[in-house]
């Protein structure tokens, strides 16, 4: 028999990224006196995850002409008419409380304009200048002034804690609690709780090409679709056109040159060194990111390409003191790893970056399942097809604030903690010993032809053919890691393991990703079909959804409801111009 | 087969408190690598037991800091070029932090003293309240963005010699952070901050040896923060004994 370590807790927050520490100090807020709370994650706390690494900013409209209104139809126009339109306005809506807050209680200092108010600046997308932002380092100033708050408060604190199963009760109807590998013993504990959050981000990492932090491997929802959860949007994986690309050795391939550099004169360069953009678009690299990867991925596939099999990036032409003055973090950044971005070539590919797809929740982030609510990345609907820029963090930040305050309500509703289904637990407790029983042999084989797999077939531009391919390849590549083993004799900080559980979360939910794919006959936003190259009727507008029951999985399409507005209307006056941005 | 010029001989620490020693490695070297590269090789294709940190791989997270030939460093943002000698490495997890195995240090004393300095920002102002309107060149705000890039990366509290010499010594992080909030007009605990950081382990135990400056990977300077601080805590004892 296994031992597993208990710990009861009254409200269990999963990760701590912008919506996880929101939601530990809205709950503390929000619940009765003595009300426990613990935060659990996979990394140390505020260090790990995505919103941290956020550069851009965070978008809110704060006057100055801006409206929520105009910040709702850019999020709805930019996610195609995908996007849960209540989810959507409650973000917009509520964004502007949160950057107050942010400001205010928790201690951010954004960027100023000479007299003292906040800065905005339009990303690509917005129709006006929207994003508040810290340099190009928002996301350090956010997550640095929310972890201190939150380490300052009685929370209970798991850190390298990595969540691997949902544990209903014995008849299904709601959580009793998540079981944790403890990383650094290597043991396994139980956590009970009355309400749980789930905010472990998504991160499409099982992409050769990836920019999310390395500790990203989709467990959350992979422990939903286990739990048989619905998931919806899955086929939505937003690609940023420009990864620095350095050969498959290095960690740094794969991680974003910022967007700014195209917006400010940055060519991109064929393996011939010609500009090919305008072959694609009249806007040149100033084309939208899809757009952009698409052409990029194109000239690849014509084997136009870089020594690493990418294309360039060029900024010498605006003079390398431009340059370096400009993006002095991006010109650190390559010459810490021997590239010269100011007066140089810096070879660089598209790289996957968001998951717009996630688990089906309201807009208070309540699931299906009672006692379990879904903030950030790994909640779906918000987006829809497509993230703007700006709006991730906005998200996370905006809906774990809700989920605090939502849990924080609920549990004075709640009787005792529930009794976890002891099955689904030795369930659970023997997926993840299974490697330890088998011959130890590398994981990492495997990993990179599942990330060659999902680029080659489910990538930037899909066709059924190519998609149909890649289930097969999945399949293969799920299957195979059920023979590969991993020494069990130290358990304590046994990153192979956890390669190996990481894996495990990956081919999972790439077969969900695949399917989803293959279901949406059209192609919106970040999904490209090229055997389906038109957007279908709006009108008609469906979201795929997927839901596994036992081993299986099912996908279905729903129609997506135009709650607050239809395609082809608006809610802005028709006085309103169509942007309120100065033309470049 | 490789000749000795295109591998790299690298050094592990391995174990735990109780338990060291180091494990020597092979790694093939590679134009565009890190150090965290040839960590992950040698997890990857050398001994699968090794333990190590890594997140955001960019510098923007600090998880991956450790000792590289006896100083600390992101190993994520260092080159291996510059930091080889005699295609020679030498690795160990960040120094006066406890050890939780292999590569990966105990941060906790690190945040537990951040906490202890009162480094968190204290409001004045409520979410449903005008920001501050503060002008960027407003002098104490200019002082406080010296420190603001700050990613709690632990390298200044490994490179500080004080903090090894004695264990309550608050460390350069947490008081430059400290010294930042001060500067910062919307603060509303000036004396609870300037407390914490001039009782037993506060700022007065600096020896301005200046490691934390000298090693900062983001150039910044905690030692003339902490000069900061010893000037306003003595300002403040005088201050308070006048008033007695």
């Amino acid at each position: 028999m296994t031992h597993i370590d208990r710990h009861d807790t009254d409200i269990l927050i999963i990760g701590t990224g912008g919506a996880g520490l929101f939601a530990a100090l809205h709950a503390q807020q929000s619940a009765p006196e003595g009300t426990r709370i613990t935060i659990a994650v996979k990394g140390l706390i505020g260090k790990c995850g995505c919103t941290r690494m956020v550069q851009g900013g965070y978008n809110v409209a704060l006057g100055n002409g801006d409206t929520v209104e105009r910040h709702f139809m850019d999020t709805i126009r930019g996610g195609k008419w995908l996007p849960n339109q209540d989810m959507a306005w409650k973000l917009c809506e509520q964004a502007v409380v949160r950057i107050h807050e942010l400001e205010n209680e928790i201690g951010c200092f954004f960027d100023r304009n000479p007299d003292g108010t906040l800065h905005q600046k339009a990303f690509a997308g917005q129709t006006a200048d929207r994003t508040v932002h810290k340099g190009d380092l928002t996301g350090i100033e956010i997550i640095s002034r929310l972890m201190e708050q939150v380490l300052a408060r009685p929370v209970d604190k798991l850190q390298e804690h990595r969540a691997i199963g949902l544990i209903p009760t014995r008849d299904g109807s709601a959580l009793a609690g998540v079981l944790f590998i403890d990383m650094r013993t290597g043991g396994f504990r139980l956590v009970r709780a009355k309400t749980v959050l789930m905010a472990t981000g998504g991160g499409p990492t099982m992409y050769k090409y990836n920019t999310p932090s390395g500790d990203k491997t989709m467990d959350g929802l992979a422990m939903a679709l286990r739990a048989g959860l619905d998931l919806r949007d899955m086929e939505m994986v937003q690609f940023h056109p420009t990864g620095l690309l350095a050969g498959d050795h290095t960690r740094m391939t794969g991680t974003v040159l910022e967007e700014g550099l195209r917006g400010a004169g940055g060519q991109l360069l064929n393996g011939a060194e010609n500009r090919f953009m305008f072959d694609y678009d009249p806007k040149g690299e100033r084309a939208t990111r899809d757009v952009v990867s698409r052409a990029i991925y194109a000239e690849m596939r014509k084997n136009n390409t870089s020594a690493n099999g990418g294309v360039f990036i060029s900024m010498a032409h605006l003079g390398p003191d431009t340059v370096r003055a400009k993006f002095p973090g991006m010109v650190k950044r390559c010459a810490d790893s021997g590239f010269d971005l100011a007066g140089g070539l810096v070879e660089v590919v598209p790289t996957a970056h968001y998951f717009m797809g996630g688990v089906v929740v309201d807009a208070d982030t309540r699931t299906a399942m009672e006692g379990l609510y879904v903030a950030g990345e790994d909640a779906g609907g918000a987006h829809g097809s497509n993230r703007l820029g700006g709006n991730g963090v906005a998200n996370s930040t905006v809906y774990g604030g809700v989920a605090g305050d939502v849990m924080g309500a609920d549990i004075r509703a709640m009787g005792t903690l529930r009794d976890p289904c002891p099955e689904v637990l030795q369930a659970e407790i023997e997926r993840a010993l299974h490697p330890l029983s088998r011959q130890p042999a590398p994981v990492h084989p495997l990993r990179a032809a599942l990330q060659e797999a999902m680029w080659d077939d489910v990538g930037v531009m899909r066709t059924a053919t190519g998609l149909e391919r890649g289930l097969s390849r999945v399949a293969e590549i799920s299957d195979a890691l059920m023979d590969v083993g991993v020494a069990g004799d130290n358990l304590a900080f046994n990153l192979t393991w956890h390669d190996w559980l990481n894996l495990r979360s990956l081919c999972d939910v790439s077969e969900a990703i695949t399917l989803a794919g293959l279901a949406r006959e059209n192609s919106r936003g970040a999904h490209y079909r090229e055997d389906f190259p038109d957007e279908g009727d709006l009108d008609a507008s469906y979201y795929t959804v997927i839901t596994q029951t036992g081993r299986d999985l099912s996908v279905r399409r729903d129609p997506v409801q135009f709650t607050i507005i239809r395609p082809g209307e608006t809610i802005l006056p028709e006085s309103e111009p169509e942007t309120l941005v100065a033309a470049q | 087969m490789s000749t000795d010029h295109d591998m790299l001989d690298v050094t592990v620490q391995r174990g735990s408190a109780d338990h060291v020693h180091h494990d020597r490695f092979q790694v093939p070297a590679r134009d565009n690598q890190t150090v965290l590269d040839v960590v992950t090789w040698i997890q990857q294709m050398a001994d699968p037991s090794l333990s190590y940190r890594y997140a955001c791989r960019v510098g923007m997270c600090g998880s991956c800091a450790m000792m590289v030939n006896g100083v600390p460093r992101w190993t994520c943002r260092t080159h291996v070029k510059k930091v080889t000698v005699n295609g020679k490495l030498s690795l160990a997890p960040l120094r006066n932090l406890p050890v939780i195995k292999d590569l990966a240090a105990d941060m906790d004393p690190f945040f537990d003293k951040w906490v202890a300095a009162e480094a968190r920002h204290h409001p004045t102002r409520g979410r449903l309240e005008e920001f501050d309107p503060i002008k960027p060149d407003a002098r104490d705000r200019v002082e406080a963005n010296l420190g603001i890039e700050c990613i709690n990366c632990g390298i200044c509290y490994a490179a500080c010699d004080t903090v090894a010499g004695n264990p309550d010594y608050l460390g350069p992080a947490a008081l430059q952070r400290a010294w930042t909030l001060l500067n910062d007009s919307r603060d509303g605990d000036r004396p609870g901050i300037l407390s914490a950081v001039s009782g037993k382990g506060g700022c007065h135990n600096c020896h301005s040896m200046g490691s934390c400056a000298q090693y900062c990977p983001n150039g910044l300077n905690p030692m003339r923060a902490i000069a900061g601080l010893k000037r306003e805590t003595v300002k403040a004892a005088l201050r308070g004994k006048r008033d007695a």
